[in-house]
């Protein structure tokens, strides 16, 4: 009886041990655009590091700020959030690096980008016509931000001198843009659907025809910390990632049914299954020259940044699988 | 000595904010120092539109808080002189007070646009309620005796409200108006900071964005500065208007 006990406490004892040796990776999660990353959570079965190599707790969070305000309060190891946001951190000395990609801004039949749109009856005709009128952005110094100033720069008009630039949320744009509120707004899934089924609006640019090119639009950040402490629960957090990416892009109705399912997405599921997804790489690896391209951009064009950001070492690629 | 007296818990929050910045507990980004602050703050008064900034914040502001000044005066006069109105208003009013009008802004920006007219409506619209409240208590707690030796001396309604009515009511306006000038100032910040391309609201936003959280308190300063004046002015008018009734005396 006593060797009973005592084996059963040792065997306690034994486990708890591992599981403590298992570290958590408290991951800051937004509410659109990440499929592959609340995927981990949903379909833990296709993670099979999960549980045995690292435990993942995903937390969501509406903006960007409060994100890095709980990574800076030590509340969070890793987390979604846009290239633009991470290079605003990293000029502000955050110790965080990016190492993998979530999504893209692309070109192409197959993937969406973010769209800017107008009144169909309307004047404006070009990003030329929006000179003395108000474009709808869904934050400051957001990438919706960035893209509306740049399709302003390139129509030669000075954004905030010649064309308001204002924050609003999301599902009011449509309204906003058909009501005259603003001349223009910016449309991303699933409100770019929504509103094209309602008519009315037209398109006038989009995220990349803005900035001329393919780019990062989400990615995924980990803490320097987190990354020297736990380098390999970090490599199979990722091999997971990118074996539920691959998963993800070849059955994508399903993995979406299932977050619906799950609750991670409020979208009517029959809507949600047919829109346009972004474009996403297999393996995760970043496109780090867009990256470069954004910071001069945000650097030297809208003097966002007081100086320019080494985006080299603001990426390390080195824990995603070979 | 007084005004000494009032230094010691700013300047006790400001060694606490500086010891914390100092500890190396938390990220500059978090708390920086009071010399990065002021730093920032001298900066602000650098800026070829920081004037402008200032006054598009004010005027919103100011808008707002007149227009409720003139009509929750109003109201809250006849209010407290007519059971009839008071009986009509006062449900509508006291049932909700507690609704956070704020929450109604989406809609207000449909209406009024993005522009500042949304947000001057929206300050009307919180400042209207404790000027309103206030001034109806006031006008319905005037002294009978005072009322009742006016009639007897044969004075006219128009004398009564004039000369005894106003008179009694004039310490709860100003008391709405001092509720009403922060609020006045806070709604026009969060709406600025929700929708907006100037304004003191915007300026706290976007250096929030860049992760500059000693630009946006710099900005907070600012506005703390002005809400500090604004309430500053108000007592000083008050003071002079109801010289009878000076707020220091409640202390003596």
């Amino acid at each position: 009886m006593i060797r009973t006990v005592l084996a059963l406490l040792a065997g306690v004892l034994v486990s708890s041990a591992f599981a403590q040796q298992i570290p958590t990776i408290r991951l800051g999660r937004g509410f659109a655009a990440e499929e592959q990353v609340w995927l981990m959570s949903v379909r833990r079965d296709l993670t099979p590091n999960q549980g045995k190599k690292y435990e993942l707790k995903q937390i969501l969070f509406q903006a960007n700020p409060e994100r890095f305000q709980a990574f800076l309060a030590g509340e969070l190891d890793a987390g979604t959030a846009p290239g633009l946001a991470v290079i605003f951190a990293r000029a502000q000395g955050m110790d965080m690096k990016l190492v993998a990609s979530v999504c893209l801004e692309a070109h192409g039949k197959d993937y969406f980008t973010t769209t800017y749109m107008v009144k169909d009856d309307g004047p404006i005709k070009s990003a030329k016509d929006l000179k003395g009128g108000t474009i709808g952005v869904v934050g400051i110094k957001t990438a919706t931000d960035l893209w509306a100033r740049a399709g302003l720069i390139n129509a030669g008009l000075v954004p905030d001198k010649d064309t308001k630039v204002v924050p609003m949320a999301f599902p009011a744009i449509g309204e906003a843009v058909r009501s005259g509120k603003v001349s223009a707004g910016t449309f991303v899934e699933p409100f770019y659907s929504s509103e094209i089924a309602k008519g009315g609006l037209r398109k006038l640019f989009t995220a990349v025809d803005a900035v001329g090119y393919d780019h990062e639009l989400l990615d995924l950040f980990f803490g320097e910390k987190f990354l020297k402490a736990h380098p390999d629960a970090v490599r199979a957090f990722l091999a997971d990632y990118v074996a539920i990416t691959k998963w993800y892009l070849a059955n994508k109705e399903q993995g979406k049914r299932d977050l619906a399912k799950a609750g991670f997405v409020r979208t009517p599921v029959e809507i949600y299954v047919k829109n346009a997804d972004w474009k996403r790489t297999p393996d995760a690896r970043l496109d780090v020259g867009s990256l470069k391209k954004l910071s001069t951009f945000m650097h030297e064009k809208l003097q966002w940044l007081e100086k320019p950001v080494n985006v080299d070492e603001m990426v390390d690629q080195s824990f995603l699988p070979k | 000595m007084k005004s000494i007296r009032a230094l010691v818990p700013i300047a006790i929050l400001l060694a606490a904010w500086e010891a914390a910045a100092r500890s190396g507990l938390w990220s500059r980004i978090v708390f920086p120092s009071l010399e990065a602050i002021g730093r920032e703050f001298i900066g602000f008064f650098a800026r070829a539109d920081a004037w402008e900034q200032i006054w598009t914040s004010l005027y919103r502001a100011f808008g707002g808080f007149t227009l409720a000044a003139v009509v929750g005066v109003l109201l809250g006069m006849i209010m407290g002189r007519s059971k009839l109105v008071a009986d009509l208003l006062d449900p509508l009013f006291s049932g909700t007070y507690a609704v956070p009008k704020l929450a109604l802004f989406p809609i207000f920006i449909f209406v009024f646009g993005i522009g500042s007219l949304s947000k001057v409506a929206l300050i009307f619209l919180e400042c209207l309620y404790p000027i309103v409240i206030m001034t109806y208590h006031g006008a319905k707690s005037v002294n009978r005796v005072w009322l009742w030796s006016a009639q007897n001396m044969g004075a006219s309604r128009w004398q009564i409200l004039r000369r005894v009515v106003i008179p009694s009511t004039t310490p709860y306006i100003f008391a709405g108006f001092r509720v009403a000038v922060p609020v006045a100032m806070i709604v026009v910040v969060i709406t600025e900071m929700i929708s907006s391309a100037d304004g003191l609201g915007y300026l706290v936003i976007y250096s929030l964005s860049s992760l500059r959280t000693d630009r946006m308190l710099a900005v907070v300063v600012i506005i703390a500065l002005i809400g500090y004046l604004l309430d500053k002015g108000l007592v000083l008018a008050r003071n002079r208007l109801i010289y009878w009734e000076k707020l220091d005396t409640y202390y003596v």
